[in-house]
């Protein structure tokens, strides 16, 4: 009976070994570190991890539907040069909403660029997003070749500084996120999603419109991915064409931490935003257990890797049980 | 409805934390950080002043980037300067965040120096303005803190490094004066956009601007990275197999000069070196082929961060700085002078500093304590 329990549980709720896991390294964390839940450091903590939370949200729905974004950090980096070159440190507050909305088209728009290679003209995922990504970083180093510019500092600090009801503002995003999400599952789209990403050849046959449903998974992650942008550079203030690069993997593996599976078509978007919460508080697990120096990296990687194969391994064991 | 469970679970994590945090007295009061008003050096505005509290203190470091020697050196001398106070009772043991990480990452790091409740911060920045929020609101919190290495412009940030502008010059100048002022070159800088290199190649065009003969065939960035230095010089070498001279910058510099001889011109290009053991031990070499070689290294040490970390110990004991003493864009910076440049005349001096040392070892200089009170603090 318990076997099954727990069968059930990781078949039918991807996220739950995900929750677990969140659960497990908030509590270490919490230990490490008696005063996280404190207003501040909670906050701090949170609009830290909000654009990965946005980006992991963005690459869910890509992998979902079996494909795979390598491009989104350079959307990120695109959405980021834009605002830190347009708006500037002494811009007004309308001139920053103005090229959010304008940002926010430009990762739309490179979304569906990939969408239309990936989906129209049946281009491999991984390599057309790969390409992609280099022209998108490309661009944002022409829109700003030196790091610099920025947004006031005025409405930085809403962004770091804003806390309806004592809460952290991302609190409230992945409350919208959540919604959003549950709406979308519920609608034929969402049931779309999941039979493209579960096998494509079969939901064709079935008359799904494979084709709308893959673009639309793209320009949903250019989407989320400009609000990732927009994100870190209220966070940092600043503008730097390489920013989001190095965010591209890691939002891969918020993905997979939240069991999302990389062959597609299993998993979900809230399984994706915990991964990548989970992924920040390892980051001040090592931070906060006094590992010494030269074996943080080390460390870190091993924790990653551990909690990726943790589903594995504990099945594997359930089944030699048997 | 298959999914509710697991809304549910959310829910309740959501519900536990609200409880948590409206329970969870803040560590420090609120406190808005105020940009426009930036807290003036010296009189930090919010909390209590920091002399109040005696030693020991403890200090921060945050450092975004390891895979490079430049950073292991840095940190490992910062852990054994630091023993040296350890042992006086004035400071515990360092509190150190290095790993490879981003902007957002090195926020993060910051803010977990806070949270742990350090006294001085001694920061490497990734970026020139991305941590201007997060380290403002440290001096905000009373917390000294020191960009090392690269010079930052936010108002209450002590700089302290050597000047990377006159650093660029010095090897600049002694290129463009060994070509004659005329000839062909190419340049390989770091990380565009990284505030020591826009410094450096600011000073580099500047020289550069003055040898109206010297032409410029091409510019490419070498990461800071031997393997892809020597991929562009190599590159530049194809292309352009009659160049006269090169200038880059450490880390890149062997890879270049290794591109060079592979590549073997008849001639070889006049070329900037770099303060490190192995670069000297390569120039060793060739000169036994081509006596005539030259090149220069131009010593940029890691030795900065340790003596901003005297700089942060002898200002938590309450010392006075010399403001006078101190330059850069808001008055708040330590400029360190270049402890040793090699050229042909004093190559053997370098080699001896070597004899002992791995081959990774940068040339490098600290600062003494009393060195650091001498220069910079009010007798």
């Amino acid at each position: 009976m318990k076997r099954f329990s727990w069968d059930e549980m990781m078949n039918r709720y991807p996220a739950f070994f995900a929750i677990l896991l969140l659960v497990v390294a908030l509590i270490i964390n919490f230990i490490l570190q008696p005063n996280m839940f404190a207003r501040d450091t909670l906050n701090s903590n949170m609009r830290v991890f909000l654009p990965m939370i946005l980006l992991a949200a963005g690459q869910a729905v890509v992998i979902l539907g079996g494909g795979i974004d390598i491009s989104v950090g350079g959307i990120v980096s695109i959405v980021n040069t834009i605002l830190a070159t347009q708006v500037g440190l002494n811009g007004s507050p309308e001139k920053m909403w103005t090229y959010v909305l304008v940002s926010i088209g430009a990762g739309i728009l490179a979304g569906a660029i990939n969408g239309f290679f990936i989906a129209f003209l049946r281009l491999q995922p991984i390599i057309t997003t790969y390409a992609t990504s280099f022209l998108y970083v490309g661009f944002a180093l022409f829109i700003l070749p030196n790091p610099g510019g920025g947004i006031p500092a005025e409405i930085a600090n809403i962004y770091r500084n804003t806390t309806p009801l004592g809460l952290p503002l991302a609190f409230y995003v992945i409350a919208v996120i959540l919604l959003i999400w549950m709406y979308i599952r519920s609608t034929r789209f969402g049931n779309y999603l999941y039979a493209v990403g579960g096998n494509a050849e079969a939901a064709y046959e079935t008359a799904v419109p494979v084709t709308w449903v893959i673009f639309t998974t793209y320009v949903a992650s250019g989407f989320m991915a400009a609000l990732a942008g927009v994100a870190i550079t209220m966070l940092s203030g600043s503008g730097n064409a390489e920013i989001g690069v190095p965010m591209t993997l890691t939002s891969i593996t918020a993905v997979v931490i939240g069991g999302t599976a990389l062959s597609g078509g299993v998993g979900g978007v809230a399984g994706p935003v915990v991964g990548a919460i989970t992924l920040g508080i390892i980051q001040n697990i090592i931070s906060f257990s006094r590992i010494d120096t030269w074996w943080e990296t080390f460390v870190k990687a091993t924790i990653i890797v551990v909690a990726l194969a943790a589903p594995g391994i504990i099945n594997l064991l359930r089944r030699k049980k048997v | 409805m298959q999914r509710k469970p697991l809304f549910t679970i959310l829910a309740l994590i959501m519900v536990i934390s609200m409880v948590l945090a409206a329970c969870g007295t803040p560590a420090t009061p609120t406190t808005e950080v105020q940009p426009t008003q930036p807290p003036q050096t010296g009189q930090q505005p919010t909390q209590p002043p920091v002399e109040s509290k005696g030693p020991p203190f403890t200090i921060g470091i945050s450092n975004p980037f390891i895979s490079s020697e430049y950073r292991t050196q840095m940190i490992a001398e910062l852990i054994e300067v630091n023993k040296e106070y350890m042992d006086k009772g004035l400071t515990t043991e360092l509190v150190i965040e290095s790993a490879d990480t981003d902007v957002a990452g090195q926020i993060q790091q910051l803010q977990n120096l806070m949270a742990k409740g350090v006294d001085a911060i001694l920061v490497n920045p990734s970026d020139v303005n991305g941590l201007n929020a997060t380290l403002q609101e440290a001096v905000s919190k009373g917390i000294i803190v020191i960009s090392v290495d690269q010079e930052l412009n936010v108002p209450g940030v002590y700089n302290v490094g050597i000047d990377q502008k006159e650093w660029a010059k010095t090897s600049a100048k002694w290129l463009a004066e060994k070509l004659g002022g005329k000839g062909n070159i190419v340049l390989i800088e770091g990380f565009p956009g990284h505030p020591a290199n826009v410094a450096r190649m600011e000073g580099v065009d500047e020289v550069l601007s003055q040898y109206p003969d010297i032409k410029v065939l091409a510019k490419d960035t070498g990461k800071w990275d031997e393997a892809t230095g020597q991929q562009v010089m190599s590159n530049f070498l194809a292309a352009y197999p009659n160049l006269d001279g090169y200038w880059t910058q450490d880390g890149m510099a062997i890879g270049a000069l290794q591109a060079v001889i592979a590549a073997n011109p008849a001639k070889f290009p006049v070329g900037v070196g770099e303060g490190r053991c192995q670069f000297l031990k390569l120039w060793e070499q060739v000169l036994k082929d081509r006596p005539d070689f030259e090149t220069i290294a131009v010593a940029n040490p890691p030795g900065v961060s340790p003596t901003g970390l005297r700089i942060a110990v002898n200002m938590l004991l309450g010392k006075q700085v010399d403001k006078s003493k101190l330059g850069g864009a808001n008055g708040l910076s330590f400029v360190i002078p270049v402890p040793i440049v090699i050229t042909k005349d004093n190559l053997q001096e370098g080699l001896d500093i070597c004899k002992d040392k791995p081959d990774a070892y940068l040339l490098d200089g600290i600062m003494t304590d009393q060195e650091v009170l001498d220069t910079f603090f009010l007798k």
